[in-house]
């Protein structure tokens, strides 16, 4: 089975387990849909925002010396977005009223983060799904260390870094 | 006036068979300070867990159109007492004592007459 339905699974089992959750998205870190339980939204832009709001995320644990990054909370006047990681390769956003009870939502979204994490390390083969084109698993258990050390979000973390860099040699002279 | 975490304290030292005591905010289901607990009994999934007992008891009196206050809600299991006491005025309000007692050392009469004037004292 692929694991998107497994992934679906898991967003349709916390919706009853979380009271008052609006909407929940399994993205990768680059942005891609997973699986998406989240009607008036739209799971592709939540996806690109995700990424990117991880990115400045994990800069911040990075800066601030908090270690990996783990979670990410956002409250508007109408409600919370949190972003839980899931693993190194995945995130999972859940979208809430303003009155849902944030212990709970966070207990839950850290459990289902791990456990998107599993399904993901254990679904994803060589060759199959949305992530064909990526390099074979081989590659991806022999340097599965080095992953958990390469930052997640990295990506869209490199846009911002070069600037900081180029007023340097100005400087000097 | 008693800061939480001397609220806390005196919580497990003064109330006999207190093993574990959290403050909770229940418009968040978070808590504010812990105490005592273990691996085993990890006090945050219990504020989150008896913050909805709380938003349950508050919006069944809301149906049933009773106008009153919770003062304390007592749930008794086979070895323990649990006991929920609502922190009134003082910018107290939204917020819960939760204290677990061993049923076997515990006076639950003391208990709460203690948690009453712990409460009274607490300044957050």
């Amino acid at each position: 089975m692929a694991v998107e339905t497994d992934v679906l699974d898991e967003l349709r089992r916390l919706r009853t387990r979380i009271p008052r959750l609006t909407g929940s998205l399994a993205a990768t870190v680059d942005g891609l849909v997973l699986a998406h339980d989240a009607p008036d939204t739209e799971p592709e832009g939540l996806a690109a925002l995700t990424a990117a709001a991880l990115g400045v995320a994990h800069r911040m644990t990075d800066a601030a010396a908090r270690g990996d990054f783990r979670e990410l909370l956002v409250r508007g006047s109408g409600g919370y977005v949190a972003t839980y990681a899931a693993g190194a390769t995945a995130v999972l956003t859940l979208l809430a009223e303003d009155r849902v009870n944030v212990g709970r939502l966070h207990l839950e979204g850290r459990r289902s983060g791990a456990r998107i994490a599993d399904l993901v390390a254990t679904h994803v083969e060589p060759g199959t799904g949305r992530h064909a084109d990526r390099p074979a698993p081989a590659e991806h258990l022999a340097a599965a260390p080095t992953v958990t050390t390469r930052p997640i979000g990295t990506l869209p973390v490199r846009t911002p870094q070069r600037p900081t860099h180029q007023p340097r040699p100005q400087t000097g002279i | 006036m008693a800061n939480t975490e001397t609220a806390l304290k005196e919580c497990l030292s003064s109330i006999d068979g207190a093993t574990a005591v959290a403050l909770v905010d229940y418009t968040s289901g978070m808590a504010l300070g812990t105490l005592g607990g273990t691996k085993d009994f990890n006090l945050e999934v219990a504020a989150a867990g008896n913050t909805d007992v709380v938003r349950a008891k508050l919006r069944t009196m809301e149906l049933l159109g009773l106008k009153e206050e919770i003062e304390d809600i007592l749930i008794t299991l086979n070895s323990q007492y649990h006991l929920i006491r609502l922190l009134k005025g003082r910018g107290g309000s939204g917020l819960f004592l939760y204290l677990v007692l061993d049923g076997s050392r515990a006076n639950l009469a003391m208990a709460r007459h203690q948690l009453r004037r712990i409460e009274n004292d607490l300044e957050v």
